[in-house]
C-alpha cells in the first residue's frame, strides 16, 4: 500500500501532463505501426488478406537492386542536404536576427520558399531554372559556356533536388531565430565588457546555447531526409529517373506500395528505415553530450 | 510586458475556438442534410417533383457513391450526369467523389484496402486486372443478363473489352484507339507531305529525317517511344507481328528477338537524331500536356489516345490536328485493340443494383450522352453514338471518325497477369539505360527476360 | 550593383584618409543589405513568376517568353474563385480555417503538455516514452496510412474533419514535443524553484511560468501547424471526399489532371490567394520572434 502511494505520488503529474499523448499513441499511432511490422512479414496486396512468408520480405531487399540504389540515392541525400540546408539556416538566422534594418520584411521574404511546401508549381518552376532550356542554361549561354540539362541527367538530378532542400530552409531558420530570442541579451553584455570580439561571442555564447535547438535540428532534418519523398515525387513525377538516379527510399516504397501492390515489401522496407534512423539518431545523441549545452 | 503578449495569444486562441465551434457545427449541420453539394440538390429536387413521386414513396432511400478522375470540365459534365440520374430516381442519392488521376488512384486504393470503397467506379485498363483479379470488382454478368445494363447495342467486341477471363468486370464510358497526331501547320511550314492513314515505321523514320532537315534541327520527328508504358506502342508493334504481350495464361507473350528489334528500331533514331536524346526525353517524361514535346513545338508527331484530340487541338491557334494509326512494321498486321474510360461496380457495394442501374443510365441515355459526348471517348452504344454526332465539334468529329475507322481493325486483347506493374517498371528502367548509353539493346533485353520470369513465375 | 561598387570605392577612399573604423563599418552594412537583397530575389523568384502568371490568359503562360503578361486578364481569378458545382473557392478557405485553427489548438495545449513533462517532471519509464515518441517519427507514413483509414472507417470519421483533427489534439505530431522539449529544457531551474518556494504547483507552474518563457517555442509550433496543415493535402485528400468539406489544398488540385486538361491560370490565382493567410501568419507571429521575450526580459 504505502509503495503504491509513493509511486503514485512520484509519477501521477507526469503521466498527467502525458495523457493527451499517450491516448493518441495506443489509440492512434501505435496499432498501425504494430500492424505494418506485422505486414512487414507477410506478402500483402491490400486488397486480399495477407500471406505469412516469414522474412521474405527482408532477404529480398538485399538483392534488389532498385532498392540498393533507393539506399544509395537517399544516403547522398541525407549526408549532403542536412548539413548544407542547416548551415545555410543557421548563417541567415545570424545574419537576420538582430540589428539590420528591414529585419521582418527580409524574414518573410526569407521564408517564401518554404510556403510552397509541395505545391506542383514548384515542379513547373524547376524545370523552369534547371531545365534544358531553363534559367541556368540562359545565364551560362550569356557567359559563351554550354550548359546542360540538370534536372534530367543522371549524374546532376539528384543535386538540383538537394538545392531545392536548401532552398526550403525556412523551418530549421524560424527554429534557429526563435532559439536566439531565448538567449539572455546580458550575456553578450558581459563579454562585451571582457572584451570578447564578435567571432568570440558567437562561439563561446551563440553556439554553447543554442546547442540545444541545433540538436533538434539536426535531428528532425536527418529525420525528414531519410523520409524525403515530396522532392522527388513532384520534380521527377513520381518515376525515380532519369535512371533511378532520384529515386529516394520512400519513394521507391510508395512505388512498392501504391502502383504494385506490394504493401507488405513496403511494410519490411519501412521497418528498415524505422531502424536505420534510429541508430543515426541514437548516434547523435549519445555524441550530443559532449557539445549540447542544457541550461540550469 | 511579458503577460500582456501572453494574453494577445490566448485572445487570438478564444476566438479560434469560437469561430471553430460555429463553423463545426455548420459542418455538422451539413451533414444531417445527406450530404451533397447543396446547390444540386436543390435543383434535383425540385426538379423530382412530378416524375416519381410514387416510386419514392414505396422505395427505400438509397445512397451510394459514384467516382472518377478528371479535370475541372469533365467534373462540371459528370455532376450534371449525375444530377439527371437523381431527378429520374428520385429514391437513389449518389455522392460524388473526383480527383486528377493520380489521387484518384491513391485514394481509390486506399478506400478499397480500408473496406470504404464507393460504389460505382471509375476504371482503367491499366487498373483493372489489379483490382478485378483481387477481387475487389463485382463480376456484372448478372445485371448484363438480367437487361439492368443493357447491352444490345454494344458490339461485342467493346463488351469483351471490359471482360477478364470469363466475366464482364466493366462497361464502356466510353472507347478510343490510339493513333499519331500531327498539326498541319507545321508541316505545311515544313513543306513535308501527310503522313498516311496506314504507315509504316520506315514511312516514320523517313517523314522524320524530313523533319529534322527542314527545320534545321529544331524539330525532332517525335518523342522517344521505346519505354514509357508497355502499351500501346510496344504492344501494337508485337500484335502486329502476330504476338502479343501476355499470353492468356499470363506467359509473356514474345521472344528475345521481338524486343531486340523493337529497341534497336528506336536506338537507331535516337542515333540518327529523329527523337530526343535520353535527357531531353526525361525532362519531358512528367511534363503535363501544356508543356509537352508536341504541344511546344520541338516534335512533329505525337501518339495520343483518340478522344485527346480535342485537348491538343485546343493548345494551337493555328493547323488543325490530325491523327492517323499507330505505324506497323513494314509487312505487319494491325496492331489494334480497344482501350477507353470504364464504369466498375465494387465487391463491397451495398447496393449493387442501383449501381448497376446508373450505370445503364450512365452509357445507354440520350439524357446522359447528350452531356457525354466523346469526354472519355466514343460511346460504346452504337445507338448513341449516332446521337451524338450532330452534336459534335470538328475535333470530336475526328476523334469519332478514327475510332470508328480503327474499331473494326481491333483484335481482343487478354489482360495482363498481376505482375504487369513491376514488370513495366523494367521495362521502362531498361529502355532509358539503353537512351543513356548504360546498357548495350542486347544487354538490356537479357536482363528483361530474366527479370520477367522471374517476376511472372 | 553599380551604386554598390560605387560606395564601396568610395569607401575604401574614405578610410584610407580618415576615419577607418567607422567606414568599414558602412561599407559591411552595404554589403549586407546588397548580399541579403541579392538572395531575396532568389527567393522570391517563384513567388513573383507566379504571380504575373496568374494574370496572364491561360493560352499565354507557358508560350510568352516575356515576364510581364501582355494581356493582363483578371480571368483566372473569376474562374477560379468559381470553384465547382456551386462550390466556392470561399468554401475552401473557410475549411482550410477550420481546420487550421482547431489543429493549432489542439498542437499547442497537447504538445506543450507533453513536452512539460518530457523536459521538467520526474516519472517512470520517461526515457522509454521519448524514445518511442521519437520512434513514431521514423516510420514513413505510407505503411501506417491503411491502418489508420481503417480505424477511422471504422469509428465512421471517414468524410469528417475528425481524422484530421484528433490527433493534433493527441500530440500525434511528435516535431512539436521534440521542439518544445528542447526549449523547456533551457528554462533556467532558479526560476522554478523561486516559484515553487512562492508555493506554485506544477500545474500552475506549468501554465504561469513555462508556457509564457516558452513563447518562441509555442509561436514556432503556431506558425508551423498553420502552414503544414494548410499545405498538407494527402490526408486531407483521404479522408474529404465531400465537395462541401474540400480545403484549399484540396481546391488547388482539382484544377490538375494528368491525363487531361490542366486549368494552369486558375490553379496559379488560387495558389496566389492562398499564399496569403500563409504569409499573414507569418508576418503577424514573427513579431514574437523578433521583440524577443527572452528571460532576461522577465527578470525585471
Amino acid at each position: 500500500m504505502e509503495v503504491v502511494k509513493r509511486i503514485w505520488k512520484r509519477n501521477w503529474i507526469g503521466y498527467l501532463f502525458l495523457t493527451p499523448w499517450l491516448i493518441g499513441l495506443i489509440g492512434l499511432t501505435a496499432i498501425p505501426m504494430m500492424t505494418s511490422l506485422y505486414l512487414s512479414f507477410t506478402s500483402y496486396d491490400m486488397f486480399t488478406s495477407p500471406d505469412w512468408i516469414g522474412a521474405q520480405n527482408y532477404l529480398e531487399m538485399f538483392q534488389d537492386r532498385k532498392w540498393i540504389a533507393s539506399v544509395k540515392v537517399t544516403s547522398i541525400y541525407v549526408f549532403l542536404g542536412v548539413p548544407l540546408q542547416l548551415s545555410f539556416a543557421l548563417a541567415i538566422a545570424l545574419l537576420l536576427n538582430k540589428g539590420i534594418k528591414g529585419l521582418k520584411v527580409y524574414r518573410a521574404v526569407y521564408y517564401v520558399p518554404s510556403l510552397f511546401g509541395g505545391s506542383v508549381a514548384i515542379a513547373i518552376l524547376w524545370r523552369q531554372i534547371f531545365g534544358g532550356e531553363g534559367l541556368i542554361n540562359n545565364l551560362l549561354a550569356y557567359l559563351g559556356l554550354q550548359g546542360m540539362n540538370w534536372i534530367s541527367s543522371p549524374d546532376t538530378a539528384l543535386y538540383t533536388l538537394i538545392v531545392l532542400t536548401i532552398w526550403q530552409f525556412g523551418a530549421p531558420m524560424v527554429i534557429f531565430l526563435a532559439g536566439l530570442q531565448q538567449i539572455p541579451v546580458d550575456l553578450y553584455e558581459a563579454a562585451r565588457i571582457d572584451g570578447a570580439g564578435r567571432f568570440k561571442q558567437f562561439v563561446r555564447i551563440t553556439l554553447p546555447m543554442l546547442s540545444p535547438i541545433i540538436l533538434f535540428n539536426l535531428i528532425m532534418q536527418i529525420i525528414s531526409a531519410f523520409q524525403a519523398f515530396t522532392p522527388a515525387y513532384i520534380v521527377s513525377g513520381g518515376t525515380g529517373g532519369p535512371l533511378n538516379s532520384t529515386l529516394f527510399y520512400t519513394l521507391y516504397l510508395y512505388q512498392n506500395g501504391f502502383t504494385q501492390f506490394q504493401m507488405g515489401y513496403a511494410s519490411a522496407m519501412a521497418w528498415i528505415l524505422l531502424v536505420t534512423i534510429g541508430i543515426v539518431t541514437a548516434l547523435v545523441f549519445a555524441t550530443s553530450k559532449k557539445w549540447v549545452f542544457y541550461q540550469g | 510586458m511579458k503577460k500582456r503578449h501572453l494574453l494577445g495569444i490566448l485572445l487570438t486562441l478564444v476566438l479560434m475556438i469560437v469561430s471553430a465551434c460555429n463553423s463545426g457545427e455548420s459542418a455538422s449541420s451539413d451533414d444531417q442534410g445527406s450530404g451533397d453539394s447543396s446547390s444540386t440538390e436543390n435543383q434535383t429536387d425540385s426538379g423530382s417533383g412530378e416524375t416519381g413521386n410514387k416510386d419514392a414513396e414505396e422505395q427505400e432511400q438509397v445512397e451510394i457513391r459514384f467516382t472518377w478522375w478528371g479535370d475541372t470540365g469533365r467534373n462540371e459534365i459528370y455532376n450534371a450526369i449525375v444530377d439527371r440520374f437523381e431527378e429520374e430516381n428520385p429514391n437513389i442519392t449518389v455522392k460524388r467523389e473526383f480527383g486528377g488521376w493520380t489521387d484518384y488512384w491513391d485514394k481509390l486504393t486506399t478506400q478499397t484496402a480500408g473496406g470504404n470503397a464507393p460504389d460505382v467506379v471509375s476504371m482503367h485498363q491499366f487498373y483493372v486486372s489489379d483490382y478485378a483479379r483481387r477481387g475487389a470488382l463485382l463480376p456484372l454478368n448478372d445485371f448484363i443478363d438480367s437487361g439492368i445494363i443493357d447491352t444490345s447495342n454494344t458490339p461485342d467486341s467493346v463488351i469483351n473489352s471490359g471482360k477478364i477471363d470469363d466475366d464482364v468486370f466493366m462497361i464502356a464510358k466510353g472507347i478510343t484507339m490510339s493513333g499519331y497526331v500531327y498539326n498541319t501547320a507545321v508541316l505545311d511550314e515544313l513543306g513535308i507531305d501527310y503522313p498516311d492513314l496506314n504507315w509504316t515505321y520506315e514511312d516514320l523514320e523517313k517523314l522524320s529525317k524530313q523533319v529534322v532537315e527542314a527545320s534545321g534541327g529544331e524539330i525532332y520527328g517525335t518523342s522517344d517511344y521505346a519505354g514509357g508504358q508497355l502499351q500501346p506502342n510496344f504492344r501494337y508493334y508485337l500484335r502486329s507481328l502476330g504476338k502479343d504481350l501476355f499470353t492468356e495464361d499470363g506467359q509473356l507473350g514474345f521472344e528475345s528477338d521481338d524486343l531486340n528489334s523493337w529497341w534497336a528500331m528506336w536506338d537507331s533514331f535516337r542515333q540518327q537524331g529523329l527523337i530526343p536524346d535520353a535527357a531531353t526525353t526525361t525532362e519531358y517524361e512528367g511534363a503535363p500536356l501544356e508543356q509537352n514535346m508536341f504541344v511546344t513545338g520541338k516534335t512533329a508527331f505525337s501518339q495520343i489516345p483518340a478522344n485527346q484530340i480535342t485537348l491538343y487541338q485546343n493548345q494551337f491557334d493555328e493547323g488543325e490536328i490530325q491523327i492517323v494509326r499507330i505505324p506497323t512494321p513494314v509487312g505487319g498486321d494491325s496492331g489494334e485493340f480497344i482501350e477507353g474510360a470504364y464504369l466498375s461496380v465494387t465487391e463491397s457495394s451495398e447496393n449493387p443494383e442501383e449501381a448497376a442501374k446508373f450505370i445503364n443510365f450512365f452509357v445507354n441515355t440520350e439524357k446522359s450522352l447528350e452531356l457525354f459526348k466523346v469526354e472519355q471517348g466514343a460511346p460504346g452504344n452504337t445507338k448513341m453514338s449516332e446521337f451524338i454526332k450532330p452534336l459534335l465539334e470538328a475535333p470530336q468529329v475526328r476523334t469519332v471518325e478514327f475510332i470508328e475507322n480503327t474499331v473494326e481493325l481491333a483484335k481482343p486483347a487478354p489482360y495482363s497477369p498481376t505482375g504487369v506493374t513491376e514488370l513495366e517498371q523494367v521495362y521502362k528502367d531498361n529502355a532509358s539505360a539503353i537512351a543513356f548509353g548504360q546498357m548495350t539493346v542486347e544487354e538490356a533485353v537479357v536482363d528483361f527476360m530474366d527479370q520477367a520470369e522471374r517476376i511472372l513465375k | 550593383m553599380k551604386t554598390e561598387v560605387a560606395s564601396m570605392e568610395k569607401g575604401t577612399k574614405l578610410s584610407t584618409n580618415v576615419n577607418k573604423k567607422k567606414s568599414t563599418i558602412h561599407i559591411s552594412k552595404i554589403l549586407k543589405h546588397a548580399f541579403i537583397i541579392m538572395l531575396g530575389v532568389a527567393m522570391l523568384y517563384p513567388l513573383i513568376w507566379m504571380f504575373s502568371s496568374s494574370f496572364k490568359p491561360e493560352t499565354e503562360i507557358f508560350t510568352s517568353p516575356s515576364f510581364w503578361p501582355e494581356t493582363f486578364t483578371l480571368a483566372n481569378y473569376v474562374e477560379g474563385w468559381k470553384g465547382l458545382s456551386g462550390v466556392s473557392f470561399g468554401k475552401f478557405f473557410y475549411n482550410s480555417f477550420f481546420l487550421v485553427s482547431l489543429a493549432i489548438i489542439g498542437n499547442v495545449m497537447s504538445c506543450s503538455m507533453a513536452a512539460y513533462a518530457f523536459a521538467k517532471l520526474d516519472f517512470a519509464f520517461k526515457k522509454v516514452w521519448f524514445g518511442l515518441m521519437l520512434m513514431t517519427l521514423m516510420l514513413p507514413f505510407h505503411v501506417t496510412v491503411i491502418p489508420q483509414y481503417i480505424i477511422f472507417n471504422n469509428l465512421e470519421m471517414v468524410n469528417t474533419f475528425w481524422p484530421l483533427i484528433l490527433p493534433k489534439f493527441m500530440a500525434v505530431e511528435g516535431f512539436f514535443i521534440f521542439l518544445m522539449v528542447q526549449f523547456i529544457r533551457g528554462i533556467p531551474r532558479e526560476l522554478e524553484e523561486a516559484a515553487e518556494i512562492d508555493g506554485c504547483g506544477k500545474i500552475r507552474m506549468y501554465w504561469n511560468l513555462i508556457l509564457p518563457l516558452a513563447l518562441p517555442a509555442v509561436i514556432t509550433t503556431m506558425i508551423f501547424t498553420f502552414i503544414w496543415t494548410w499545405n498538407d493535402f494527402f490526408g486531407q485528400l483521404l479522408y474529404l471526399s465531400d465537395i462541401n468539406k474540400y480545403t484549399v489544398a484540396l481546391g488547388l488540385r482539382m484544377f490538375l489532371d494528368a491525363m487531361g486538361q490542366n486549368s494552369w491560370g486558375a490553379m496559379f490565382a488560387m495558389s496566389i490567394l492562398s499564399l496569403v493567410p500563409l504569409f499573414a501568419i507569418f508576418i503577424f507571429f514573427q513579431k514574437y520572434l523578433i521583440e524577443g521575450i527572452a528571460t532576461g526580459g522577465l527578470k525585471g
